[in-house]
């Protein structure tokens, strides 16, 4: 059914659809609308769910790691500097194969003290052992929780949805709810192989000694390889009966195109007018939307951009001292391929500074009147 | 170099299921890290090097309780409203619980850990509850399980002697009261207003103890009614004759008529004599008996004016009695000391004193008077109370029983020199109180009891220690139990307080000091249910485990469990690793922690 939602009602809808059994969360902005529509769905009865509420993030992770333990499936969401506190329990989640799915609504971290969308507080948990997909729309938000719950529990990831605080959590779009009949039958119960029961007892996170522990973690890298192959076949299965689907990347004219412009979230949407107009002048501009951060899809990446002859990437964060994250992940990705192309560094759009159309024809015009980046990522509306 | 560095990403290129498989397989891991003997096969309890232990310890009132009561026990149990119970745990130590309820100095509010906190529990009010709730509930004591055949003669009836008479007769003894006045119960009776104790209570309390079987001689006074080679014939002899000499004041005039003991005026008021005081009564002295005295006085209608030689501070009386009677606008005429008495035609007219300074402290600690000279003055008085001390009157005693000053000397099982012969209350060198006396007449059943079955006495008496202050239990004594380590007593520290909430004491009703002055009715009007209820709750239970479940719910290892009889908690050491939150979230102090594998 359609329905006029905002990022965080689509995301709510979705979870309720996925019958998710444990939500524990703790309010922040921009996430918290998300919480309080699930308070209340689980509170009228739409959703057989125990709301648990906790005095942290911190808490909130560990409780629904700790019922996803138990067998139950099992949905926390958050913002910014609550992802930031839930940093320790991010590894543990991962660590212990527990396949909960969180959403985080993007938002700067501080300081100074800023509520409005980057993508500084995800990009900095990259390590913490999560798959982390990235949405684009509301309709791509709801889809992608649906899905995840489904590749988490057959990897025993956990799986962070990303959502651009305000430009996509806030932001009214119509949206295709799907059916709950048809989530039911895409998404089947969660029966995990060990769970915490007194009818089976177990103890969860033994120590591992040092003869064991990297087995552990070969063992979860061999899972976040193998979720590559999951997330296209879900995305796959999920296109078929929903008639939607995403792959890991949203790509707009790349076949022929000689600078191609990377980027994440809903900057996308923004660029796609401009790669249409830049095509009407004739300019062979085309569009590259990052969706799947991690696993991080480097052969794929490698062969899609290895046509091209520039590829301009806005970051919208930027770890200090280094440049871009996305940039150093793609000039990673790209290190060991044949056909490189040239790799020009753009920070723009940090602590909810729109990335207007100006600002992408800026980029694409840099991009095309250089021959190469000169060093140093160009900080969009910085003055040198 | 150059083959070599080419042959590399070959060997790397190897298969990667090959590469990975060792010469030895792997085992098959789970996803996560996980056991799968479940909790039990992680044994923390080899990491524990702090050890907690259910220790349960005395609660401070019960070692302050001369009278050896279980009065933590009997707090638990009252707040579970279960007042029979609590009777019957406080009736297995004394036998005179509505008369303790009532006139106990009640040491163990002035050692309760409350007292720390907000204000200490309402310990006694709450035994005279219990003591009051059981009798009209119809409970008396049960007779004894068995019958032996040796007797033993109680000489007094007094609270040390009742107190013999019961736990001896609970033992299966013959006992034989005997009572040189008219009727029983000593000092309770004759030396106690009635506004303090009833007479019908404190002959309930008395028959109670009768109907054991106990037998009684009254107005036989040993030495004259009866004499020592009677007694002598009995297996035991428990002396307890009290303290009822009175010493004279030493001043010219004493002999007048008008001039009597504070003893003899409280023995005739309470034996329902008329005693004509006149208009104004001095009374000499500054303890009990002496504003035992006044108070008396006063319901008579006179003015009883009280001399004493010090200040307030240093008065022995007990501060309740002191602050009764000043609410009862009792004159107090300090640091004076009489002088002389005045008479007219050998009747009393007036006193003449002396006023006093304090100098320095003398041996018990208190200032000592000095006299100023010339500082005489005199007040028209119609009758003079000397009530300066009392002493006990040995003359009955055998010759071979060493007697030391004011005391029969006995040893610490309460023996004296003389075989099978023990004595206690006022009689012996202790505090002058109705709880000691009621603890002494316990030790002398136990000291007895031993002896006739041929025990080592002094090993059983030390066995039924309760702490280090001297209380006995009966209750170990008969159970064979007490180990007689004298258990740590719960100081305030080891209390959680954050478990309780600050609540104040309920307040005493009594009568206001009007309606005390017209007649002799009980001043404390006692307890409602709701305020006894109240009261056991306030209580801590310093350091003995009430079921509070804290312990289970806190431990993380929860290696905490009931134990099979119900009767508190057991720790699983496999498990313990020796965090000690159980010992910091006790309320009560209840667990101990040793530092030890």
């Amino acid at each position: 059914m359609k329905k006029l939602l905002t990022g965080n009602s689509a995301i709510s809808l979705g979870v309720m659809l996925c019958r998710a059994e444990v939500i524990s969360a703790y309010p922040i902005t921009p996430q918290t609308t998300i919480v309080e529509e699930l308070s209340e769905i689980v509170a009228d009865g739409r959703l057989k769910a125990r709301f648990i509420r906790v005095e942290s993030e911190h808490s909130a992770l560990a409780c629904v790691a700790a019922a996803s333990a138990a067998g139950a499936r099992a949905f926390t969401a958050t913002s910014s500097h609550g992802l930031a506190y839930m940093h320790e329990m991010l590894h543990w989640t991962s660590g212990t194969r527990l396949p909960v799915v969180m959403v985080n609504a993007n938002r700067a971290m501080g300081s100074p003290w800023n509520i409005w969308c980057d993508h500084s507080d995800s990009l900095s948990q990259r390590d913490t052992g999560w798959i982390q997909l990235y949405c684009q729309s509301a309709q791509e938000a709801i889809d992608t929780v649906i899905q995840s719950f489904k590749i988490a529990e057959e990897v025993l990831l956990p799986v962070m949805v990303l959502e651009d605080g305000f430009f996509l959590s806030h932001t009214s779009e119509v949206v295709d709810v799907p059916e709950q009949n048809m989530v039911d039958s895409f998404l089947p119960p969660f029966r995990p192989r060990f769970k915490l029961s007194p009818e089976e007892p177990h103890t969860f996170n033994i120590m591992a000694d040092p003869s064991m522990f990297i087995h552990f973690k070969h063992d979860a890298q061999q899972a976040m390889n193998q979720a590559k192959k999951v997330i296209a076949r879900v995305d796959r299965e999920f296109k078929a009966r929903f008639g939607r689907g995403y792959g890991y990347t949203g790509n707009v004219r790349m076949s022929d195109a000689d600078v191609v412009l990377l980027t994440l979230g809903t900057a996308a949407s923004t660029a796609l007018e401009v790669v249409d107009a830049y095509r009407k002048r004739g300019k062979k501009v085309g569009l590259c939307r990052l969706r799947m951060f991690r696993p991080f899809p480097s052969e794929e990446i490698g062969r899609l951009l290895g046509k091209a002859k520039k590829v301009a990437v806005l970051d919208r964060d930027n770890s200090l001292g280094a440049g871009g994250i996305v940039a150093q992940e793609l000039k990673a990705a790209l290190y060991g391929t044949v056909k490189k192309p040239r790799i020009f560094e753009f920070i723009g759009g940090l602590g909810g500074r729109d990335i207007t159309p100006r600002d992408i024809g800026e980029i694409f015009n840099y991009t095309m009147s250089h021959s190469g980046p000169d060093g140093a990522p160009v900080w969009m509306g910085v003055k040198k | 170099m150059k083959k070599k560095t080419a042959k590399k990403p070959a060997a790397l290129k190897k298969p990667s299921v090959r590469a990975k498989k060792p010469v030895q397989p792997e085992p098959s891991l789970p996803p996560m890290s996980l056991s799968f003997d479940g909790t039990l096969a992680t044994k923390t309890g080899t990491w524990r090097y702090l050890t907690p232990t259910y220790l349960n310890k005395l609660a401070p009132c019960n070692e302050a309780c001369p009278a050896g009561e279980d009065v933590e026990a009997a707090m638990v149990l009252s707040g579970q409203e279960d007042y029979i119970g609590a009777w019957e745990k406080i009736t297995r130590e004394n036998p005179l619980p509505r008369v303790c309820g009532r006139v106990c100095f009640h040491p163990c509010e002035g050692s309760c850990n409350r007292k720390e906190y907000d204000e200490p529990t309402a310990i006694q009010a709450l035994e005279r509850f219990v003591g009051d709730f059981a009798f009209q509930a119809g409970k008396r004591f049960s007779p004894p399980a068995e019958k032996k055949n040796e007797k033993v003669a109680v000489v007094g009836s007094g609270p040390a002697g009742l107190s013999c008479a019961y736990h001896l007769t609970s033992l299966g003894y013959g006992v034989t009261l005997f009572e040189a006045l008219p009727r029983l119960g000593g000092m309770l009776r004759y030396g106690i207003p009635a506004y303090r104790l009833p007479k019908d209570i404190l002959d309930q309390e008395i028959d109670q103890i009768l109907a054991l079987g106990v037998e009684s001689r009254t107005n036989c006074r040993v030495g004259k009614d009866v004499q020592w080679e009677e007694l002598k014939t009995y297996d035991a002899v428990f002396v307890a004759a009290g303290a009822w000499k009175s010493l004279s004041l030493r001043v010219p005039g004493e002999d007048s008529a008008g001039v009597m003991s504070g003893l003899t005026f409280l023995k005739k008021v309470n034996s329902g004599e008329e005693v004509d005081l006149g208009k104004t009564v001095a009374v000499i002295g500054g303890g009990n008996t002496a504003l035992d005295a006044a108070r008396s006085a006063l319901r008579l209608g006179a003015k009883p004016l009280i001399i004493y030689r010090r200040t307030k501070e240093e008065m022995p009386a007990w501060g309740e009695e002191i602050s009764e009677a000043e609410e009862e606008q009792i004159e107090f005429i300090f640091l004076s000391s009489p002088l002389r008495v005045l008479a007219e035609n050998g009747k009393v007219r007036g006193i003449e004193c002396l006023k006093n300074l304090l100098g320095p402290p003398g041996k018990d600690g208190r200032r000592e008077p000095r006299v100023i000279e010339n500082s005489n003055f005199t007040l028209a008085v119609d009758s003079v109370i000397s009530a300066i001390g009392e002493a006990p009157d040995l003359s009955f005693l055998p010759s071979p029983l060493p007697k030391s000053g004011n005391a029969i000397p006995v040893d610490e099982a309460g023996a004296t020199s003389l075989e099978k012969v023990f004595a206690g209350g006022d009689a012996v060198a202790q505090p002058r109180t109705v709880s000691y006396a009621i603890g002494s007449g316990k030790k002398a059943a136990m000291a007895i009891d031993a002896t006739l079955r041929g025990e080592n006495t002094a090993e059983a008496i030390r066995l039924a220690r309760w702490g280090g202050k001297g209380s006995l239990s009966m209750a170990g004594y008969r159970s064979g139990e007490g180990d007689g380590i004298a258990r740590q007593v719960v100081q305030f520290p080891e209390l959680n307080t954050a478990y309780f909430p600050r609540q104040a004491r309920k307040p005493k009703e009594r009568l206001t000091p009007e309606q005390r002055k017209k007649s002799f009715s009980e001043i404390d009007r006692g307890l409602s249910s709701s305020s006894a209820l109240y009261e056991a709750k306030r209580c801590f239970n310093c350091g003995v485990c009430n079921l509070c479940d804290n312990c289970f719910f806190f431990c993380p290892d929860l290696a905490i469990s009931a134990r099979p009889d119900g009767q508190g908690y057991e720790i699983n050491y496999d498990y313990c690793k020796g965090c000690c939150i159980c010992v910091e979230e006790c309320p009560r102090g209840a667990i101990s922690v040793e530092v030890k594998k």
